[in-house]
């Protein structure tokens, strides 16, 4: 179109000439202000094209519909050279002032800092999640406890060498309460409330008055039970086996071992094939390829007696574990110990 | 339970080694919990440096005067050389050669041919303690006639050996003997067992005992069986040095031959035994009883004890000359002096003897074996086995006779067994075969009777009571490891995280993510916490439950209160120079409750901020956490679970009096948050302001709003005006925002405060404070006129209520 307007406007040589002009200084402008200049010279009120624009009825008569036709087609032509120029200047301009703005991309961002679990927690959680899964819900029950539902109701009666294992705290004045020693009081206090099935599991802080290298006076147990109709020892291993995969891998085994607990019968300690050496052998596993995680056993016929279970009606098993052990495997832990120094640097690793 | 391998093998020969045999025994239900090794090191071949020698000749050594020159015959036409500083031998005599290259027990270097003084030695004539048999001894040791020269040592002494230290479980004291292991071993690896050694030695003389000693029992409750034997004539003497070898390799110390008999055959049989000097028995009568109040004893470890009418005794004409099945007097202990000795083998009850030892603070390896209770057809086999030992090795002479009182002879119990239980329990079927092939093996009696198996129990296997019992015998032995992994099925239930336990989840998450970090502390604390909070003396919070037995006073109360434990926490923290302490822990606190057993327990979230919660970077600066960082972090957590709550001062004395409030939930005290006291955090020894929050989780959920229903913002837009309001610099923004939307309503949705602003423009005891208002309505979209007039009403009321004006 500009090419076909040079040969138009050739029929009015000043007009001619102030398009080229304008057209040049337009195409020369570098940057945005001399192309604001540019325009005021070539298009504003008093440039010479809207002067002879302006001019057009003291015109001759011949150039009048040249001028007319022609000018205003010129000023339409010149003011799309100008959006295109400006456009090409601030295109041009943008580049270099983004190219000047070189962040050191190195540097680290902007922090949104986050806080961290305790891994018992975290432990916790993830074994909790597990047993839901599998349709097991989470039954709580207190902590200063009653040597009823923390032995006796265990099938462990005073002077029960078992209760000798057990390093109890007891409280000033109350010779028959203490804190409980494992969360095995909570399974009693479950199945009093309810008729079978069920299905729970128990977490929850414990304590023994024992403290050195591998003993904190307080520490976490998850405990489970499931009682129903046609409970075998089978299902027992295929739920820890199961559990065992779920927190160590999905090549883990399990061994049982038999053992020995009076709420129990027949009782089992439970081993994971080692998880460092993949069962070959090595320091952490005492080079035997096992480490045991759990008791375990089903649930002895004289704790359904104390609950009024009927035990030719239902069986069922239990297991019980240190969340802290089983933390302490997963994740390398040599000190029992830091779980509670609360030490930030341990626990933000986490 | 120590068990030497060569000492087990004695009674059944599994052919199996002992890391076999101990993986066998774990997986049936004796954990083994290392093996060690007992005695001369056995790699190498060093057993075949250890042989029999004889004493040639004995000449003095041409250079030193202590040193004799020997040539010993090593059998087999060897001879060797051997420079010895030992006097108690002479030519004739057997002795135990180390040969050079042999590695005697603690020594770091194995034994070298040498000059001694300008002599060759090839080897080494060893005394007792050299081969570990004892502590120290005066000379060599001299070996019987009869050993045959060349023969090695190992093969005629049990000088090295595997031990098994295996855990036995407190159900199982049959198997605190090496013949109650080795009746187990046979039954899971099925390899023949030897009879009991329990062969009887023949009495001798005119006499008998029941002449010469009476006894009597008092408390056939405490003691259901009392037997006794009388030697007359022993020799009390150092042991032989294969009985020594026996008592060091279980790890006990040899004393003289008629105590390391007793010990012998405890360890042999599982029964304790105790042998009196008859000599010192006054009267030359026993009673079993219980204690007077007021009598003491001076036992054998030198310690005078204060007996107690529930503590059963031994006492002859003078009064207690043993705790019964715990430790003997001193009066009556076994001396060099010694002729006459009355074996003691006995049945007490294990409760009494387990509370006897934990009241006197003693316990012995005759205590632990009772206090599991014992086999009462023990006692007459340990006395047989006993009297031919004292025999053989003291040189005495049974006196014809026995005592052995027994209130009720023993009746071995029957369970009945049904076999479709045995599946039931297990999930595996077990055949009828292997059932009876596996009981048989236990010692139990095997018994068809109408389809079930009527099961006889022995007497060692008294923790063996009902059906299930049983089948957990079964189960062990047939092999755990063959029960197949099944899930249960058919399981009508419903499982998962209840609302609360979702919610606490959600508030822990809620905290983690705006940069707390969890803590778990011990739930009990010092009992000092109410003196270091500043609290009155009349504050609940003092109440505590105590422990009857703390391990200290640092750990003695029950904490009332998550903050003590939380800045104990922060301090340690500080104190490692761990940056930016930001912390909250989920617990519980622990309130007596009156009347009743168990205490008032209580969830809190409890949290102390320290530190920045922006981090530190090149970019942000950090800072530190006040009042106002407290109420965010519990306007977050109150969100987390769409709850809400409002603020009241509070008046708490370990918070900043201006900067601390009480958190109201539900229109309950539900905790509160502020800044820490200087002086409690003086207390806790913190050098940087610290706010803390406690919140009762029960009231927290309570105030949640559980299912949220929709509401419409996006159909109708919302109109937003600001408006900034000049009020006496004390107006809480509360009173404020109460009348804004009390004036507002029905289109006013929020108000938020946006700027406080004080200073000149605003005047003296003045401020202003700059709110942004939302109008809305959920059926149209509002005009300008709308919300011109909810405004106008507004500012009127707040120049009538507040007498507010707006900033010009």
């Amino acid at each position: 179109m500009n090419d076909d307007l040079k040969e138009q406007l050739k029929a009015h040589a000043g007009l001619a000439a102030l398009y080229e002009q304008a057209v040049a200084e337009i195409g020369q402008a570098a940057t945005s202000a001399e192309l604001e200049e540019a325009r005021v010279r070539h298009l504003g009120r008093k440039s010479g094209l809207s002067q002879l624009l302006r001019s057009i009825p003291e015109l001759p008569a011949e150039e009048r519909p040249v001028v007319g036709k022609y000018g205003n087609r010129a000023r339409t032509a010149l003011e799309q050279a100008l959006a295109a120029r400006k456009h090409e200047l601030e295109a041009g301009e943008l580049t270099r002032r983004l190219a000047a703005e070189q962040a050191d991309i190195t540097l680290p961002g902007e922090p949104f800092p986050r806080g961290h679990l305790h891994l018992i927690t975290q432990t916790q959680w993830e074994i909790e999640d597990f047993f839901a899964g599998l349709g097991y819900r989470i039954a709580e029950g207190p902590e200063v406890e009653t040597s009823y539902y923390n032995f006796t109701a265990l099938n462990t009666p005073e002077g029960h060498p078992a209760r000798s294992l057990h390093d109890t705290f007891f409280i000033q004045d109350k010779p028959d309460v203490l804190l409980r020693t494992h969360t095995s009081p909570v399974q009693i206090r479950v199945m009093e409330k309810e008729d079978p099935p069920v299905y729970v599991i128990i977490p929850g802080r414990v304590y023994r008055r024992d403290s050195d290298a591998t003993h904190t006076p307080m520490f976490h147990q998850v405990e489970g039970l499931a009682v129903d109709e046609h409970i075998t020892m089978a299902d027992l291993k295929g739920t820890l086996e199961a559990f065992a995969k779920h927190m160590f891998g999905a090549g883990r085994e399990i061994r049982l071992r038999p053992h020995y607990f009076p709420f129990t019968e027949p009782s089992v300690e439970v081993d994971v094939s080692c998880m460092i050496c993949g069962g070959a052998g090595c320091r952490s596993c005492k080079h035997s390829g096992w480490l045991e995680i759990l008791g375990a056993g089903m649930v002895d016929p004289n704790v359904f007696g104390f609950v009024d279970y009927e035990p030719d009606e239902v069986t069922g098993f239990a297991f019980g574990m240190g969340v802290e052990r089983i933390a302490m495997l997963k994740h390398g832990i040599t000190d029992l110990r830091m779980f509670y120094d609360n030490d930030m640097r341990f626990i933000n690793q986490f | 339970m120590k068990v030497p391998v060569s000492w087990l093998k004695e009674f059944v020969d599994t052919g199996l080694s002992a890391e076999k045999l101990a993986e066998r025994l774990a997986l049936t239900g004796t954990e083994v919990e290392r093996i060690s090794h007992a005695g001369l090191p056995a790699d190498g071949g060093n057993l075949d440096r250890f042989v029999i020698g004889q004493v040639k000749s004995r000449a003095p050594h041409p250079d030193a005067d202590r040193l004799s020159l020997c040539e010993v015959d090593l059998g087999g036409g060897r001879s060797e050389q051997i420079v010895c500083g030992a006097k108690n031998f002479q030519a004739g005599d057997k002795a135990a050669v180390c040969l050079p290259g042999g590695m005697l027990p603690g020594r770091p270097e194995p034994l070298r041919a040498a000059k001694i003084r300008g002599v060759e030695s090839h080897g080494m004539m060893c005394s007792e303690a050299e081969l570990g048999l004892s502590g120290e001894s005066a000379g060599i040791m001299i070996l019987p006639e009869d050993a045959p020269v060349g023969a090695r040592l190992v093969d005629h002494l049990p000088l090295s050996d595997d031990v098994l230290e295996l855990e036995i479980t407190p159900n199982r004291p049959d198997c605190l003997s090496m013949y109650g292991v080795a009746r187990e071993v046979a039954a899971v690896t099925g390899a023949p067992l030897a009879p009991e050694p329990v062969a009887d030695a023949a009495p001798r003389g005119d006499d008998t005992i029941g002449e010469l000693v009476s006894v009597s029992v008092a408390d056939e409750r405490l003691c259901p069986r009392y037997g006794a034997r009388l030697i007359a004539g022993v020799s009390v003497a150092e042991s032989p040095a294969w009985l020594k070898a026996r008592i060091t390799a279980a790890g006990m110390r040899p004393v003289n031959n008629v105590v390391d008999i007793t010990n012998y055959v405890m360890w042999t049989l599982g029964q304790p035994m105790h042998a009196f000097d008859l000599a010192r028995i006054a009267g030359r009568q026993l009673a079993v009883r219980r204690a007077a109040r007021g009598e003491k004893i001076i036992t054998i470890d030198g310690s005078e004890r204060r007996l107690t009418p529930d503590m059963l005794v031994i006492a002859d004409a003078e009064g207690p000359v043993a705790i019964a099945g715990i430790m003997g007097g001193e009066a009556s202990e076994v001396s060099a002096a010694t002729t006459d000795i009355l074996l003691e083998a006995a049945n007490f009850n294990g409760r009494s003897v387990m509370e006897t030892s934990m009241a006197l603070g003693l316990r012995s390896e005759s205590s632990t074996r009772f206090e599991k209770g014992l086999d009462q057809e023990l006692a007459p086999k340990a006395l047989a086995m006993a009297a031919r030992l004292m025999v053989e090795i003291t040189g005495g002479r049974l006196v014809p006779g026995e005592i052995d009182i027994q209130a009720r002879p023993f009746m071995p119990a029957a369970v009945r067994l049904r076999p479709g239980r045995v599946e039931a329990l297990l999930g595996i079927r077990v055949p009828d075969e292997e059932i009876k092939s596996i009981l048989t093996r236990l010692g139990f009696g095997v018994r068809e009777k109408e389809g079930e198996l009527l099961v006889t129990i022995p007497s060692y296997r008294a923790d063996v009571e009902r059906e299930v019992d049983v089948i957990e015998e079964i189960a062990r032995v047939f092999g755990l490891g063959l029960i197949p992994p099944t899930l249960p099925s058919d399981m009508r239930v419903l499982g998962g995280l209840s609302p609360e336990q979702q919610a606490r989840r959600s508030v822990a998450r809620a905290l983690v993510e705006r940069g707390l970090t969890e803590v778990i502390s011990y739930s009990f604390i010092a009992p000092d916490f109410g003196d270091r909070l500043r609290l009155d003396a009349d504050d609940g919070r003092r109440e505590v439950v105590a422990l009857a037995n703390p391990l200290s006073v640092e750990q003695s109360v029950m904490r009332t209160m998550m903050l003590p434990s939380l800045l104990t926490t922060l301090a340690a923290n500080l104190s490692l120079q761990n940056q930016d302490v930001n912390i909250f822990e989920l617990g519980r606190i622990y309130r007596p409750a009156a009347g009743e057993d168990l205490c008032d327990e209580r969830r809190l979230i409890a949290g102390c901020l320290s530190g920045s919660l922006q981090g530190h970077s090149w970019m942000t600066g950090g800072g530190t956490a006040g009042f106002f960082t407290g109420k965010g972090m519990v306007e977050a957590i109150f969100a987390s679970i769409a709850g809400d709550f409002t603020v009241e001062r509070a008046s708490e004395p370990f918070l900043h009096p201006g900067k601390s409030a009480a958190i109201v939930a539900g229109g309950r005290q539900a905790g509160y948050v502020g800044e820490v006291h200087p002086l409690v955090l003086e207390a806790f020894d913190i050098d940087t302001p610290v706010v803390a929050f406690e919140i009762l989780e029960q009231e927290l959920l309570a105030s949640g709003a559980g299912i949220i229903v929709f509401e419409d913002l996006i159909t109708y837009p919302a109109s937003f005006q600001d408006l900034a309001v000049v009020v006496e610099v004390d107006r809480p923004a509360d009173e404020i925002i109460g009348v804004i939307s009390d004036a507002g309503a029905p289109l006013l949705k929020s108000v938020r405060v946006f700027d406080i602003f004080t200073g000149e423009q605003i005047g003296a005891g003045k401020k202003s404070v700059a709110l942004s208002l939302e109008f809305r309505s959920p059926e149209r979209t509002l005009t300008d006129e709308d919300v011109a007039a909810a405004r106008a009403s507004i500012v009127t009321a707040l120049a009538e209520k507040l007498g507010a004006s707006l900033r010009a």
